[in-house]
């Protein structure tokens, strides 16, 4: 059923990327299908994340009729990431959206330059660096309203039930 | 309780209470929290049960087929006809996504139309005086154009009238700072193919046809530093260079390669300069369509060229329609 949700949730924050944000040119960097996909991965673990961010990365590789398999390592791999992150040190902590959400839009932006530039399409660094203040700030605003909506699709796990085994480290 | 052979009390703690014997060598962990707590198994993360090979063989497999599409994506047509049905069944969604949020848009553009609406108003009413003289003369140039050209049978170059019209939604805009490419609702059935070139409404010149499928294309924009086209100045027609994107982040052009001789001015229009006769290869834009308006023009006595910066006559930022120009068969 949370699979089920989250193709939705996913689809529909893509469509609203793909016909909407992206129309002013200074949302482009920014992204609510990222602010999405790292609340539901931050909510559901590093695999949901991994396979809802494979899913959605291919959905907009499709739409936009890119090279097949950018986003979607792009964002698997940050899906993985931060559901890990959720999994483990990020547990009922308030600023762990906010926190998985700026370093993964940077991070994402770079991975994005890099593929552009092992592909050999035009990499213009200095365009992605100026564009990365905004894109932080936007996606930071989005990340309030989004994972509210998202931690109220996606109620997170009950203490007890998430907590299975406690082992000493040393 | 019970009372031992000295006659003192005793507590007939059974042993089991006491738990297992504890080496003597603890620590204080330990000592409170023994080797490991075990609580009950529950449903909880899904994540969290499985176990940590299970977590490498999904993120690696989706890693690999993510590679793999990449490779074979990139360095073959594979998998085009799944990308183009793909993209075919997104299609309707999109365009409904993008018919729900028009009047919002719509709204927010009328509402930022309005700061700047009296100050605009003034100015297109002044440049409408300018226009109507303008077109007299116009007129009067093109009947005498028309007439001469029959008398001559002149054979001109492939301009617009060589070119079918094909009007096609824009799907999806640039999706990054630095993608400069569109997807639009039209492609092969409709006769669309790779390097038509694309203009809006307006007749601004945007870009190419990048790659075509059965019923979506992808136009790469002319803000995009792999395009570049012939151009010439309007006024000043021995002004001949090439018009590509700007070094800047905004959607400025350069025009480029223009020797110092010919006199650019600002205001100039810039247009497509079509098929010059100098290459053994034809242009595949038709001469005269527009780029821009010279916004800059600065000469450099160590360059062998102008330094000229064209304003684009098209906002690439505020796309939703474009005509593809497919060739006259």
């Amino acid at each position: 059923m949370d699979g089920v949700k989250a193709a939705l949730v996913l689809f529909v924050f893509g469509l609203f990327q793909l016909s909407v944000l992206t129309e002013y040119r200074q949302f482009r960097t920014s992204s609510i299908v990222l602010v999405g996909l790292l609340s539901i991965a931050l909510l559901r673990g590093s695999i949901f994340g991994a396979i809802a961010g494979f899913g959605t990365g291919l959905m907009l590789d499709i739409a936009t009729l890119g090279t097949l398999g950018v986003t979607s390592l792009l964002m698997t791999v940050g899906g993985f990431w931060i559901g890990r992150y959720g999994e483990t040190t990020a547990r009922d902590r308030f600023h762990a959206p906010f926190v998985s959400v700026a370093v993964v839009t940077v991070l994402y932006a770079f991975g994005q330059l890099f593929f552009q530039f092992v592909l050999g399409e035009p990499a213009p660094a200095g365009v992605v660096t100026r564009g990365l203040p905004l894109a932080l700030l936007v996606n930071l605003l989005l990340t309030l309203p989004v994972y509210a909506l998202i931690r109220r699709l996606f109620p997170p796990p009950e203490l007890g039930d998430r907590v299975r085994e406690v082992r000493l480290l040393g | 309780m019970s009372t031992d052979r000295g006659g003192g009390r005793r507590f007939a703690a059974p042993e089991a209470r006491l738990g297992k014997p504890v080496p003597r060598n603890r620590t204080v962990r330990l000592a409170v929290l023994g080797n490991s707590v075990q609580r009950a198994a529950a449903s909880g993360y899904p994540s969290s049960r499985s176990s940590a090979l299970k977590r490498r063989i999904v993120v690696g497999g989706l890693v690999l087929l993510s590679l793999v599409l990449i490779t074979v994506s990139f360095r073959s047509t594979a998998l085009d006809g799944v990308q183009g049905t793909a993209a075919g069944i997104l299609r309707p969604f999109e365009i409904a996504a993008d018919r729900v949020s028009r009047p919002f848009r719509d709204a927010a553009g009328w509402v930022h139309g309005l700061v700047g609406a009296k100050s605009e108003n003034e100015k297109l009413k002044r440049q409408i005086d300018d226009l109507r003289a303008q077109l007299v003369l116009d007129e009067s140039a093109l009947q005498e154009n028309v007439l001469l050209r029959q008398q001559l049978a002149y054979k001109e170059p492939p301009s617009l009238v060589n070119f079918e019209r094909r009007n096609a939604a824009v799907l999806t805009n640039p999706q990054s700072a630095f993608d400069e490419s569109i997807t639009i609702a039209a492609g092969t059935a409709d006769g669309v193919h790779a390097g038509n070139p694309v203009i809006a409404s307006s007749g601004g010149l945007i870009g190419t046809i990048d790659r075509a499928w059965k019923s979506v294309a992808r136009v790469t924009l002319l803000t995009d530093g792999q395009s570049a086209v012939t151009a010439t100045d309007l006024n000043n027609p021995a002004a001949v260079g090439l018009i590509r994107r700007g070094n800047g982040s905004g959607d400025a052009l350069i025009f480029d390669r223009v020797p110092k001789a010919p006199n650019v001015e600002v205001g100039n229009i810039v247009i497509t300069a079509g098929s010059l006769g100098k290459g053994t290869l034809p242009s595949m834009f038709p001469r005269g369509l527009q780029i821009g308006t010279v916004s800059s023009v600065s000469n450099n006595d160590i360059d062998t060229f102008k330094t000229i910066q064209v304003d684009p006559i098209v906002d690439f930022s505020a796309l939703e329609s474009v005509i593809v120009l497919v060739p006259k068969r």
